[in-house]
């Protein structure tokens, strides 16, 4: 007996959250962990540049600014190669409930911001298994900018500082993120990802998603 | 926006890409060596550049290979990424400014061994679809028999250049020359495909070193540099 309706063919679901800095992915993510939990299914969360030794190196990288768009795109899909076959394969394979704070999607958006090919990019992650369920959080650059400020502050990578699009950090970072959005808006249709007001409330967007994740669980 | 692989057109840059490849023992690095001190001698402008050793991500992949952590996958993109920047901070600059780039082993390095570990043929090729085309490309041609009896005079062979991450054999010794007979085979299916130009790696080393001048002056002479 099949426990999930799985569209890459492993036991487990592989549910996608995505959206960029400052969507509030993390702060749902752990509500749909516990949710999910309380409806009692085994459930994994594994986070975007986690893996042991690349994330690391790629930490290390950026500290000392020696990435270029290429190398900055291939260590992320270092970083992802590894956790897939190390994480989440295993993971799906034995069932679980495996939720994603970022997926292939994020690459996509960045590197084809910092210039890269999407033919290219789409090589690179061709293994990757599709996604259950991709949800995409959206919210405008200026609510971003806003929060990002008012929290963590504004970092070199995140403004996109790296490909010079503005020596002011203020703008650089909504010019990048801004073309980061369009990327992810285009990418809504041709992947279904479905789409959320980051705007609402915690407990509005929580509501919308387990609604969702109802249809594929089987309950 | 259908995207085009590099590897398959000249590079258009003032200098020139000259490549070495083949299994360890085929004798390419020592080649290498003299054909650089030979062109220094004759004043031109060269620089050198080795397979995995960009400051920012060999010392990853070496620790990773000592824990034996890694899929081919994974390794096959670290590679890129220390081919990458190698490429972007010194290949490229160099080709810009004219010199002479010397390279030991190339992209057809990954081809051959991530193949030979069993990646997707047609993946890695695009992986490295951002690389440049090398102007002249040699491929030493050795046995994996006279390879192992080099390499490994002195010592056992290593673990990743035996291939025994992928469990083909317990004995090291067996391991290395089936392992390498694949990165062979995989060499001689790039002969046609991206022109590598085959030479014999049981020649001496005198007959060898006439045989890669006269081909490197070849492509120069393409280029109006007349040695």
């Amino acid at each position: 007996m099949k426990q999930y309706k799985s569209k890459h063919g492993y036991e487990g679901l592989l549910i996608v959250i995505e959206g960029t800095d400052g969507s509030g992915k993390s702060t749902q993510i752990n509500r749909l962990k516990r949710w999910i939990e309380d409806q009692s299914y085994g459930v994994m969360v594994s986070e975007w540049k986690t893996s042991k030794f690349i994330a690391d190196a790629i930490n290390d990288a950026k500290e000392r600014n020696l990435l270029n768009a290429t190398t900055f795109s291939l260590l992320y899909a270092a970083d992802f190669a590894d956790r897939l076959e190390n994480i989440i394969l295993p993971a799906l394979k034995a069932g679980f409930v495996v939720i994603l704070d970022r997926y292939i999607y994020t690459a996509y958006a960045r590197d084809v911001v910092r210039g890269h090919n999407i033919e290219w990019l789409k090589n690179l992650y061709d293994y990757a298994p599709e996604p259950d369920m991709v949800f995409y959080l959206d919210v405008p650059v200026e609510i971003l900018l806003k929060r990002i400020i008012g929290t963590t502050g504004l970092d070199y990578w995140e403004s996109g500082r790296d490909i010079g699009l503005s020596t002011d950090f203020y703008k650089s970072f909504q010019i990048y993120q801004g073309k980061c959005l369009d990327e992810y808006q285009k990418m809504i249709k041709e992947y279904g990802f479905i789409s959320i007001d980051g705007t609402l409330s915690e407990k509005e967007i929580h509501k919308k998603i387990i609604s969702e994740v109802k249809n594929i669980l089987d309950m | 926006m259908k995207y085009k692989s590099r590897l398959n057109q000249p590079h258009n840059l003032p200098g020139t890409l000259v490549c070495v490849e083949g299994i360890d023992g085929s004798g390419k690095s020592t080649q290498l060596v003299i054909l650089r001190d030979w062109l220094k001698s004759l004043k031109q402008d060269v620089i050198f550049t080795e397979w995995n050793s960009s400051d920012l991500i060999s010392q990853t992949t070496k620790l990773a290979k000592k824990k034996n952590l890694l899929s081919p996958r994974t390794f096959s993109l670290l590679h890129a990424v220390d081919f990458a920047d190698r490429l972007e901070q010194i290949i490229i600059p160099a080709l810009k400014a004219g010199f002479i780039v010397l390279a030991d082993r190339y992209v057809y390095t990954a081809f051959a061994r991530d193949v030979a570990r069993g990646v997707d043929p047609s993946w890695v090729r695009k992986v490295y679809g951002f690389s440049v085309k090398p102007d002249l490309t040699l491929y030493f041609n050795v046995s994996e028999e006279v390879s192992l009896e080099r390499i490994c005079a002195n010592r056992s062979p290593k673990f990743y250049e035996a291939g025994m991450d992928l469990k083909i054999s317990n004995d090291p010794y067996e391991s290395y020359k089936i392992f390498q007979k694949r990165v062979n085979e995989e060499y001689k299916k790039m002969i046609d495909e991206y022109g590598l130009v085959e030479i014999d790696a049981n020649d001496s080393i005198h007959n060898k070193q006439i045989y890669f001048r006269n081909k490197v002056k070849e492509v120069l002479a393409q280029k109006g540099i007349i040695l």
